[in-house]
């Protein structure tokens, strides 16, 4: 990277609540899911827009976690204007969660269940237009650019929990290669629906998911009367769903992603990760960093999960006291995604 | 930028032509298209409003892909497409396995497939109103190809899964832009370093009741019946709207240092790419073609080309009134000077094998490429008479033997999510 990154701002929205700080207090108990009473999560109410930013109708015709993602976005938005770019020097990167299914078009599926002879005419009828929209599900992104403005280059991600850290790292590179000054980074976690647990059928240990969302706001300039700064210092990413291999591809994202400090794992003050993932702490058993992670307050989230701990990380370096260090996040999805992300928590005279 | 260059060294393309690029290509210069009469399968009456399309034709499925393990695995339609393109990719490209271990994969795969019948799983016994929790007690039930079975990034790891791929796998999602992003992307991954090689492209299919309702309803999609199967007519003053193809393209990037040592012989050079945001509306594209023009303008400076230098722009034209005439008023702000858009050819892809939505740029890109390597420039077909707002040199109706050096590939997705890929002929000694 040939220019410094800086986290500068963000936003959370999950069940602990919409600050970072509620992410300190008790975790919140998942309750059952309406749909199927033997399984629990955390589950959030639809989020209402700020009618200043967003148009009524975009309320109404999106689905939750599109919500939840606006809604993020859009408390970064006092932050982005303060920069005063142009709008083309303001990039926009996007973990967008799988699409709501069953389609989300619950008219049609009615109206077809009671005249199934009628079929076409049925869906046709009680097909809303936006419909369209929520298929496509990058229309968030639409969203953000218009009530954000943003018209610089983007990116759109969908790899479950590592879409996250795609976007965040296509952000950083339009910012680092001078294709933009800054970035917002969204992103949601999928809503809770039969898809979430029909796609995994299997799984020996289920999580306990939850809903939300983070969005972050990244410059190449720290802000302006900052005394401390978060710095993106490294990150990597890699893929194995081969119980052989992936320990050694997770080894290697971890030190990719130190190489560019030249650090090794010792160096590291904090570790974020899933306490959970036995296959992943098991790359930490010799070292001695302090462990955190907010999926005990979040439940699983996901596309949004890596952006909510960064945020969080961004809170505790803001924290009196705070002392500088770096911290290293990684995430490593049941799929056999890894990433890696490393952070500097600076004082700013160093930069002065 | 770094001195690093990056070359196309495998392509793989499935479309309503065929399973090969070899055969779109053959099938394009010969100015063909394969559109066709066509209804969603769930319907049994000829009703649906939306009559034509360029489906894949599994007739024309060659022996050598007959054993494909795309075909019997439980996948969604674009996966089985996507799957095949990237394999045919990676055969062509001649890599062997080794060499694919810290490969990317990059993919654009488009919305999910959503079942009728699966939704109506949620039917309540005793005729109450539909509900999941029926849906979770009949899970078996559940289809294995559909949505609620498939995640959105199948695709990308069944090709990683497949080839050994340990570097990024990552699953792209910008609406028509995809499959542009997912080869952009590679190309960027490539250029600074993070992989030496990388599968990237996209597959798609929206040929279903669900999908197609939504693009009729929003107006996307074209019910015209008075041209029969030549309805699709990029930049003409008929055109009516987007004739949706499906299929997948692939394509293996690597730096060409990777390539010549292992001998590969390059296709064409990806030399740049730029990508952009309307901010506009979520249902039509910024009316003055500014996203298009920004992502355009982008390529170029990214591949550290002059307009003037463009002798090619595969067009995103998508037959529809608001794309065609917003994308020539993006190319004539860009070529603007020395009126270079008079001279400089533009040609459409989806009036010869529709559009294939999240897959659209990489079979447009793996076209673009050929035309850089054989100087040829596939036509628009189906454009007899250009809206008066439409004045380039479209290439209709038949293909255009002319050098091109340097092109562009467009694609724009819907909510304005602008690509544009700068690609080069390859020469030994750069460009």
């Amino acid at each position: 990277m040939n220019r410094p990154l800086y986290i500068n701002a963000a936003a959370v929205l999950n069940a602990a609540g919409s600050e970072c700080a509620d992410l300190l207090g008790t975790p919140p108990v998942p309750q059952p899911l309406t749909f199927d009473l033997q399984r629990k999560a955390l589950a959030l109410p639809v989020p209402r827009l700020a009618s200043d930013l967003f148009d009524r109708k975009i309320q109404r015709s999106v689905e939750p976690q599109g919500l939840r993602l606006l809604h993020c976005a859009a408390r970064l938005a006092p932050a982005l204007a303060a920069l005063q770019l142009p709008a083309a020097r303001i990039a926009l990167t996007a973990a967008i969660p799988e699409v709501d299914a069953p389609s989300p078009c619950w008219d049609a599926v009615q109206a077809i269940l009671e005249q199934p002879h009628k079929q076409l005419s049925q869906l046709l009828a009680n097909t809303p237009p936006l419909h369209a929209l929520t298929l496509l599900n990058s229309s968030v992104m639409a969203y953000v650019a218009e009530a954000l403005n943003c018209h610089g280059p983007m990116g759109g991600f969908c790899s479950q929990d590592n879409a996250g850290l795609d976007a965040l790292i296509e952000a950083c590179q339009q910012i680092a290669e001078r294709h933009a000054d800054a970035a917002l980074v969204v992103s949601s976690s999928p809503n809770l629906t039969p898809a979430l647990y029909l796609r995994e059928p299997d799984l020996a240990d289920e999580p306990v998911y939850g809903e939300g969302a983070a969005a972050l706001l990244l410059s190449s300039k720290p802000l302006q009367d900052a005394t401390q700064v978060l710095r993106v210092a490294g990150f990597a990413r890699g893929y194995s769903a081969d119980p052989q291999r992936t320990l050694a591809v997770g080894k290697r994202v971890i030190e990719r992603a130190l190489s560019k400090e030249k650090l090794c794992v010792g160096d590291v003050a904090n570790l974020v990760a899933n306490p959970a993932d036995r296959q992943l702490m098991s790359l930490f058993e010799s070292t001695p960093q302090c462990l955190r992670s907010v999926s005990a307050m979040t439940g699983e989230l996901g596309a949004s999960g890596l952006l909510t701990e960064v945020a969080m990380t961004l809170h505790h370096s803001r924290e009196a006291g705070a002392v500088p260090g770096y911290t290293l996040l990684v995430s490593h999805g049941r799929a056999g995604h890894w990433g890696a992300l490393l952070l500097a928590s600076e004082n700013l005279e160093k930069y002065a | 930028m770094s001195a690093t260059r990056i070359v196309i060294t495998g392509m793989g393309a499935v479309t309503g032509f065929g399973f090969e690029w070899q055969t779109l290509w053959e099938k394009m210069l010969g100015a063909e298209h394969c559109v066709r009469p066509w209804q969603p399968q769930d319907l049994q009456d000829n009703e649906f409003p939306v009559r034509y399309a360029a489906p894949v034709d599994m007739t024309l499925l060659p022996g050598h892909l007959q054993n494909h393990p795309a075909w019997t695995l439980p996948l969604e339609k674009r996966s089985r497409f996507g799957w095949v393109a990237a394999s045919q990719a990676v055969a062509d490209s001649g890599l062997n396995p080794g060499q694919l271990r810290e490969a990317a994969v990059l993919c654009a795969s488009g919305a999910p497939q959503h079942m009728l019948a699966d939704m109506l799983l949620t039917q309540a016994p005793d005729g109450a109103a539909p509900d999941w929790q029926h849906l979770m007690a009949r899970a078996a039930e559940v289809s294995a190809e559909g949505s609620l079975r498939q995640a959105n990034d199948r695709l990308a790891r069944v090709i990683a899964d497949d080839l050994g791929c340990e570097g990024p796998v990552i699953n792209i999602s910008s609406a028509c832009a995809g499959a542009s992003q997912a080869i952009g992307n590679a190309f960027r991954m490539i250029r600074r370093g993070e992989v030496d090689v990388a599968v990237a492209g996209g597959a798609d299919s929206v040929l279903n009741l669900d999908t197609m309702a939504a693009l009729y309803l929003l107006g996307a999609a074209s019910g015209e019946q008075r041209w029969g199967a030549d309805l699709c007519r990029p930049f003409d003053r008929d055109r009516s709207g987007l004739i949706a193809g499906e299929g997948g393209g692939f394509v293996v990037l690597e730096s060409l240092e990777h390539a010549l040592a292992r001998g590969a012989t390059p296709y064409a050079e990806v030399l740049g790419y730029g990508s952009s945001l309307d901010a506009y509306k979520v249902t039509a594209p910024q009316p003055e073609g500014r996203g298009a023009a920004l992502a355009m303008q982008a390529a170029l400076d990214d591949a550290g080309l002059q307009p003037q230098q463009i002798d090619l722009i595969n067009a995103h034209g998508t037959s529809t009134p608001l794309n065609d005439v917003a994308e020539t008023l993006a190319i004539k702000q860009v070529f603007g000077r020395h009126k270079h858009f008079q001279t400089l050819a533009v040609s459409a892809n989806k009036s010869q094998f529709g559009h294939l939505i999240a897959a659209a740029g990489a079979p447009e890109c793996i076209v673009t490429a050929l035309a850089c390597l054989n100087d040829l420039v596939t036509p628009t077909v189906n454009l007899h008479e250009a809206d008066e707002r439409c004045d380039l040199d479209y290439c209709a109706g038949q293909a255009v033997s002319r050098r091109v050096d340097y092109a562009l590939s467009n694609s724009f997705g819907f909510g304005g999510l602008n690509t544009s890929l700068a690609l080069g002929k390859y020469r030994e000694h750069g460009q």
